[in-house]
């Protein structure tokens, strides 16, 4: 009797996750699968998939310049923004931290550009702003300096997006704001009792119990940073441009996928993104073991 | 965190198998309303889909016809959709890969042999022969802009544009150059670039650094009597013709005569809103139909300032102007081809549906159609330009370029690329030279 009230109340469970498992085989599980198949053959979304083993990667390996430069286009992005991003979003986080009046109306205003995000909306604003006439060199011609479009130079045309992803750094910011004030005043105290400054408070009691935050926000903005595509898309309106300097990895797959209609090796591209972000994020659990810390457990 | 892992791969993965989930053949000459209904005869009537490009002073019009059409055919609905140029592609892969492209789409010759080669375009030519289309009064070489490489009409043009030398007449005036002479050549053309060059007012620029730019360069290969592109699709001119070219456009950014690449590279995208459009440019290529909403733009900036449009320079094989055609085609997936006839027929050769187009796309390319417009005494002297400037073009026979599959991605991109590296020092025009060859053999014709 009881059994089989159980198996009932089992199958009313299932019957009420049925939608999602339904969505999760038919437009996740599924799709994965099949792009698993294309990425190994040739397909140009008109002509049935042509079976071609190996050649996406190896082509993308040997004979693609523009995929290696992607590559390092993104890289160069990621080890830039992630760490500007976390210590911007740290350092505000304390700022935020303090007793100073209208502070709720400061977290808001800081987080407004995260509801916003890096929208196409801003993205377009960038290019306006960082444009050869655009509001950054009119600022900068008051103090007698001249110089040509941000966005239009090779040279500065990454910096403008590593600039777009660090102005939404509302979302770091508050989960590193939360955790500040998970953190015990007594311990603050103590420090303070042994003699401890407010610097050395920071680096020994603040920041290891900063740790698992740390780790989750590190995580988070650097898949996150991996991903881009948005604002390269916009900013370089499609192209990667100038002379592929924005070129990240996401956009390149777009522009095989969808202009240039080579479809298998897209897929190829996304899974190696995917075999990429897996063992990155495998190396950064192994690696907190060392360095993030859980209360009094490390 | 693993769920943002699995959100990566579920991104891309879901992304690309959504776009491919359906990609089994479409070689299937399954086109519905059986076999007889491929010469375009039967009943007129049913649902039809129309997809074409354009913002909404196009789609306007474009309704504007589709509303005439469905007034004169009860029982015939249709269901319009329009993107900008860079999305329409992207969408009409997505609905070819899915069997479900509509049964009129827009067309350019740039694009045509991309679905030609997959086979996803009906031939219109038993539609021609059964009189369900007609082509009596538009020129031969305009009709054969819509063939495929195996010679068969894969789509109808109804506008023809061309691409033009844009030249600011005022500022021309004011720095004392006129405009080029007659029948100009290229070496005549970078002369009176840089003559005015030096007497243009501070923030002007006498040209853009437009070495980069696709339709110039083929252009110049014209003038010069060069192939463009072999039999079998790939680079038919030589590297030292691009070498010879992009020489000459960095001579002139170099010496400062051309908008440096940065600042080119900040140019706003459409004619309209283009640099010489906004009078900081003293010359440069536009679409020919572009004269008019780019002059609109100017005549909004202070100093009352006129454009006007020339024909491409000339070369020892005269003149540089092809012909960029658009149409509509028929794809084998559609059910209602007589419906679709219909509708081509209507939009390109009613007088009516012509007056009410206004020549939006091109140059009507119905010579009835296009003469009743510039006859009209109420055309705006501008859009009449515009239209003599084709029909001389057209007088003088312009070669007809066959695009080969893979043109507008790989070559124009490759193209704009390479010369971004010359012009931002990266490289040198021997080296973009050799990687462009390489990168755009590799990608065109396949």
């Amino acid at each position: 009797m009881k059994s089989s009230r159980t198996g009932r109340e089992g199958l009313t469970a299932y019957l009420f996750l049925s939608p999602w498992l339904i969505g999760i085989v038919l437009l996740t599980l599924g799709p994965m699968l099949y792009s698993a198949y294309l990425a190994f053959t040739s397909y140009d979304l008109l002509s049935p998939p042509r079976w071609i083993g190996l050649d996406n990667f190896r082509r993308m390996f040997t004979a693609d310049p523009r995929y290696l430069s992607s590559v390092r286009v993104t890289l160069v992005y990621v080890v830039v923004s992630v760490p500007l991003l976390l210590v911007l979003s740290m350092v505000l986080a304390l700022l935020l931290n303090k007793g100073i009046r209208f502070l709720s109306g400061y977290r808001a205003l800081f987080y407004l550009p995260s509801l916003m995000g890096a929208s196409v909306a801003i993205a377009v604003l960038w290019r306006q702003i960082f444009g050869g006439t655009g509001l950054v060199n009119q600022v900068l011609s008051l103090f007698g300096i001249t110089r040509g479009s941000w966005v239009g130079s090779p040279g500065t045309a990454l910096w403008t997006i590593v600039t777009l992803n660090l102005w939404a750094f509302g979302a770091t910011m508050i989960i590193f704001l939360a955790g500040l004030r998970q953190v015990p005043v007594e311990l603050h105290e103590a420090a303070a009792v042994d003699g401890a400054g407010p610097i050395r408070r920071f680096f020994s009691v603040t920041l290891p119990l900063m740790t698992p935050l740390i780790f989750f926000n590190l995580l988070l903005d650097t898949i996150h940073a991996f991903q881009a595509f948005t604002g390269a898309f916009v900013v370089s309106r499609g192209s990667g441009g100038p002379a592929d300097s924005t070129l990240f990895y996401t956009l390149y797959l777009y522009q095989q996928g969808f202009a240039e209609l080579k479809m298998g090796y897209a897929s190829a591209m996304a899974w190696t993104l995917v075999i990429v972000l897996a063992a990155f994020t495998g190396f950064l659990f192994l690696t907190a073991k060392r360095w993030v810390y859980y209360g009094d457990e490390r | 965190m693993r769920r943002r892992i699995g959100t990566t791969a579920l991104a891309c993965a879901t992304l690309l198998v959504f776009a491919g989930c359906n990609g089994t053949s479409v070689t299937n000459d399954n086109a519905g309303g059986g076999s007889d209904g491929k010469d375009g005869k039967g009943e007129v009537t049913g649902k039809l889909q129309l997809t074409f490009w354009g913002g909404a002073a196009r789609a306007q019009k474009t309704n504007a016809v589709a509303d005439m059409f469905v007034k004169e055919h009860s029982g015939v609905t249709i269901d319009r959709q329009n993107a900008d140029f860079g999305n329409y592609f992207n969408k009409l892969n997505i609905q070819a890969s899915s069997h479900t492209l509509p049964c009129v789409m827009q067309l350019q010759g740039r694009q045509l042999n991309d679905y030609t080669k997959r086979k996803v375009l009906l031939p219109l030519d038993p539609m021609i022969e059964s009189g369900a289309i007609k082509v009596d009064d538009i020129p031969k070489e305009i009709v054969d802009t819509g063939r495929g490489p195996d010679g068969k009409l894969y789509f109808l043009p109804y506008g023809a544009a061309y691409d033009a030398v844009g030249v600011n007449q005022t500022m021309a005036e004011q720095a004392g150059v006129g405009l080029p002479p007659d029948g100009y050549d290229w070496t005549q053309y970078t002369e009176w670039i840089t003559k005015a060059s030096a007497k243009l007012p501070k923030g002007t620029f006498a040209a853009g650094s437009r070495g980069g730019l696709p339709n110039f360069f083929i252009a110049y290969q014209l003038a010069n009597g060069k192939q463009l592109f072999t039999d079998d699709g790939k680079l038919g001119f030589t590297k030292e013709s691009l070498v010879e070219y992009w020489n000459m456009w960095e001579k002139l950014r170099t010496a400062g005569t051309t908008m440096g690449a940065d600042a080119q590279a900040d140019e706003p995208e459409g004619a309209e809103q283009g640099f010489i459009a906004q009078g900081k440019l003293l010359t440069d290529s536009i679409p020919g139909n572009a004269l008019t909403p780019a002059s609109a733009t100017l005549a909004s900036k202070p100093g009352e300032q006129k454009l006007t449009t020339l024909p491409m320079p000339s070369g020892p094989s005269g003149g540089g102007n092809a012909m960029f055609t658009s149409g509509f085609a028929i794809p084998t997936n559609c059910d209602n081809i007589p419906t679709a006839a219909a509708f081509i027929d209507f939009f390109t050769n009613n007088p009516e549906a012509g007056a009410a187009f206004k020549s939006d796309n091109g140059a009507a390319t119905n010579q009835k159609v296009l003469q009743a417009q510039v006859d009209d005494p109420k055309l705006a002297p501008l859009k009449k330009h515009e239209l003599e400037l084709y029909q001389q073009i057209v007088a003088k026979k312009p070669p007809t370029i066959l695009y080969p599959p893979g043109y507008q991605a790989t070559f124009e991109s490759a193209f704009t690329r390479a010369y971004e590296e010359v012009a931002f020092g990266k490289k040198s025009v021997q080296q973009a030279a050799d990687s462009f060859f390489t990168e755009a053999n590799a990608g065109l014709g396949g």
